[in-house]
């Protein structure tokens, strides 16, 4: 009993790190009503992006934020502003055909550019532990990602809350009409929550690298991690997004923990069909 | 003093695909005034209040604002001129606060530095806004959201409002409530542009009037010289 | 013109189905092979199209039957010695069989959640093959049957699926069952009063093509003789299927005829550029949807204003 303790704390601990891969997804749907199905390669768009930075200047992969997520806002601003935005409103088939498209783009892209070998930010800080008790410590490369994830979702809560820009997208979100006649130009506005989502897919993909190793073909695993943290916790909830992702990481570790680590990403992806077949609106859901 | 045109709107036909639903309308309203429109369910008054806004495209004939020729152009930029549309339906933003939903009627750049004073105003004008301003808005009553959506509109210092059938499903006492800031509103020197499927009262609010028909105008004119006989007929097209 | 090329449009088909039916008697072993995979991703793509085009469904998943097929073909023909052509009747209903088990998770969705569930469902599958001692894990398996199909029976195989599978969608069109996925397709409002009606029509749809597919990905792994998870469960299938029918015309039966065709044709060029072909094929797809998101035979018939193929009652 003692022993899926580790596992427990290692998926609480994850749990963060998929709630900031998960909250750019979550919040353009909030939005758009759109699932962007490139979510995950543009993550990884991150990651690679961090490694060239990184490469480049010579600095420890953190450093590589200042300039991830300038990029990364341009890159989601113009992807929603010169791709999604032309095919939003002409039925469901139409945005999600061409972000699928762009995701193929991508990650194909990517593999011609980079090579398809396996990629990785690690650091000194991925093998360094906080011995808590005997058998139990706390790997500090999993706590970074979880304050950072935490930051980043508390910031854009504040973001959304209090700013202009933030409560426009909500009142666009909520009315798009109603949003024009105060003066709020829309299509502009949902490019610009593209490149807010994007900001934090380029700090997840950041983190993703400094934690695991990546390929140009991780995205879609990614997106699926997305995806299933907003299943289980709720479609625009912020706190779904934690309590999704804690659900989703512990269930991974777990089925790792007892039937071994090839099962990891199998025991996620059997959780959420299950959610989905049982509650599909998640536990916050409000979609 | 010469009359200032604050609003023109010249020979419009609106269609949405194949309807037609505006046939060669053309309305004047000088500034200062208030003006209805009236007519039954479907002749036409949303139509025309949303073509002015920007939310409708016309397919012939222009609008004009103070001169400038605003027929065509995304509703961002009709509001930055000074025309604010309150929508039928009120259409607040349910999952925004009374206080969220006035913030961002104060969205554009001109009215963003003066947003807690103009916001001051209207909470004197309608007090229950400033009780219930943390409230959020899909909890207010009709007649509260009412005044909710008048006020936002009022946040961005418009010229002219664009008020469509404020007084659809509210009790009479809420709607003479209503009525009382209007003029108000009015008097501080807002043009007013009234839709109303309600003939009396907006009649006797206003300096002028239109009739429409199946999206024509058949009668204008000054409504104390109008006669309930021809007020009914244009109404009912007998 | 129009009417012309309306009034004898079932002598155009006929005549393609004759080309095509004696093309091992007067074409090369290229053209055999040319035919052969537009036959199969003819069927493939009709299948997809009568989902996404009609049903509402976008399936993003399409691959799981297609591995799933395969892998029952190369172990029932490989472990069992069932005769070739018995496997893959096996394969396409087990594939069919999968669709019914999947529907459980996620046929309360629509949209998105449906896509997506069909893609998990797939990866979900990658992995699991990829790690199976019983299939060699991602060794792959090489389809050994004792008797061995020629080419030329291998080639009617696809025929009579790509025709059939032709056939098979208009007929559903025609019958009281697309008449209620047409009505819900053109009105929202009416399908939501339609209820359970539509369910389960969206359901028979879905059984079918997964079957469909099956079968088809039964032949095309006789013809391939080796499948290896990793590219029978890849994405790669639905970037294919996609391709076609945004070409082609997204909700036309004639679309996925002049996709099919299209791709093959590419595929061979693209064979040369192996690491760049799913990233053109991919820039095409969105061009189209951007720029002409009817695709070639939707954006003909809005011209000609008819259906070649048409599955309205007149």
């Amino acid at each position: 009993m003692q022993d899926i303790l580790q596992p427990v704390l290692n998926g609480i601990l994850l749990g963060g790190l998929y709630a900031v891969i998960a909250i750019g997804l979550s919040t353009m749907f909030g939005i758009v009503r759109l699932v962007n199905l490139a979510h995950g390669d543009l993550l990884i768009l991150g990651s690679f992006l961090s490694l060239v930075l990184a490469s480049s200047v010579g600095l420890s992969p953190y450093w590589t934020i200042l300039g991830v997520v300038p990029v990364m806002y341009f890159v989601g601003f113009f992807v929603q502003g010169f791709l999604l935005n032309r095919v939003l409103g002409k039925g469901m088939e139409p945005p999600l055909l061409v972000a699928f498209g762009l995701s193929i783009i991508l990650q194909n892209l990517l593999l011609l550019i980079f090579t398809p070998d396996a990629r990785s930010l690690m650091t000194r800080i991925t093998l360094m532990t906080i011995q808590v008790t005997k058998s139990l410590n706390i790997p500090v490369v999993y706590l970074l990602d979880f304050l950072a994830g935490l930051a980043v979702i508390l910031c854009l809560y504040y973001f959304f809350q209090k700013t202009y820009l933030g409560r426009a997208i909500r009142a666009a979100s909520d009315d798009e009409g109603a949003a024009q006649l105060m003066g709020i130009n829309t299509k502009n506005i949902y490019a610009k929550a593209m490149g807010i989502a994007m900001m934090t897919a380029g700090i997840a993909g950041l983190l993703v690298g400094t934690t695991f190793t990546f390929y140009p073909h991780t995205g879609p695993q990614y997106l699926i991690i997305a995806f299933g943290v907003i299943v289980i916790g709720g479609f625009g909830s912020m706190k779904g997004c934690f309590v999704g992702g804690f659900i989703l990481a512990v269930a991974q570790l777990l089925g790792a923990h007892f039937l071994g680590p090839g099962y990891q990403l199998l025991s996620g992806y059997v959780v959420l069909l299950v959610v989905l077949a049982l509650r599909p609106q998640g536990i916050f859901g409000t979609v | 003093m010469a009359d200032t045109v604050a609003l023109k709107v010249s020979g419009l036909d609106v269609h949405y695909k194949d309807f037609q639903a505006l046939w060669d309308v053309s309305i004047e309203v000088n500034a200062g005034q208030v003006v209805s429109i009236i007519g039954a369910n479907g002749a036409g008054k949303s139509t025309l209040l949303n073509t002015t806004s920007g939310l409708s495209t016309p397919t012939k004939g222009t609008i004009e604002f103070l001169g400038d020729r605003i027929d065509g152009q995304p509703p961002h930029e009709t509001v930055a001129r000074g025309v604010s549309l309150v929508p039928e339906g009120r259409r607040v933003f349910p999952r925004l606060t009374v206080y969220e939903n006035l913030f961002i009627g104060s969205y554009t750049p001109k009215s963003r530095p003066k947003r807690e004073q103009i916001l001051g105003t209207i909470y004197e004008l309608f007090p229950v806004l400033k009780e219930r301003r943390n409230q959020m808005s899909d909890t207010l009553s009709g007649g509260e959201q009412q005044m909710l959506a008048i006020g936002r509109a009022l946040m961005s210092e418009p010229k002219l409002i664009l008020c469509d059938e404020i007084s659809l499903g509210l009790a009479p006492v809420i709607i003479a409530g209503i009525y009382k800031r209007l003029r108000q509103i009015n008097e501080d020197g807002i043009t007013i542009v009234l839709v109303e499927q309600d003939i009396t009262r907006s009649l006797k609010a206003a300096n002028y009037a239109y009739i429409l028909l199946e999206g024509k105008v058949v009668l204008e004119g000054e409504p104390s010289v109008m006669t309930e006989e021809q007020v009914k007929k244009a109404y009912f097209g007998i | 013109m129009g009417e012309l090329i309306y009034r004898s449009r079932w002598y155009f088909l006929g005549l393609l189905v004759l080309v095509l039916a004696t093309a091992p008697m007067w074409g090369s072993d290229y053209v055999v092979l040319f035919c052969l995979l537009f036959c199969l991703y003819l069927a493939l793509s009709q299948m997809w199209n009568l989902l996404i085009g009609y049903s509402g469904l976008l399936s993003l998943g399409q691959q799981a039957f297609i591995g799933f097929s395969g892998y029952t073909v190369a172990v029932v023909t490989n472990y069992y010695g069932v005769y070739i052509w018995v496997s893959v009747l096996i394969g396409g209903v087990l594939s069919g069989l999968l669709a019914l088990f999947m529907s459980l998770f996620i046929f309360r969705m629509r949209g998105v959640y449906f896509g997506i569930g069909t893609w998990i469902f797939a990866e979900a599958l990658l992995l699991w093959f990829g790690q199976w001692e019983y299939v060699k894990y991602a060794t792959g398996l090489f389809i050994q049957p004792r008797h061995p199909p020629s080419i030329t029976a291998l080639y009617y195989g696809a025929l009579v699926i790509g025709v059939g599978a032709v056939v098979l969608v208009y007929g559903i069109l025609r019958s009281k069952i697309g008449l209620g996925l047409m009505a819900m397709r053109d009105d929202e409002i009416v399908s939501n009063t339609m209820g359970v009606e539509v369910f389960r029509s969206k359901l028979f749809c879905f059984l079918i093509a997964a079957l469909v597919t099956g079968l088809t990905a039964g032949v095309l792994y006789t013809y391939q003789v080796f499948i290896q998870p990793y590219k029978a469960f890849a994405i790669d299938w639905t970037v294919k299927l996609v391709f076609i029918v945004v070409i082609g015309g997204i909700g036309t039966i004639e679309g996925p005829i002049v996709g099919a065709f299209i791709y093959v044709l590419l595929s061979q060029w693209l064979a040369e550029y192996i690491s760049v072909s799913l990233l053109i094929l991919g820039a095409i797809a969105i061009a189209v949807i951007l720029v002409a998101p009817k695709g070639i035979m939707g954006t003909i018939q809005e011209r000609l204003g008819f259906e070649i193929l048409s599955p309205r009652r007149r």
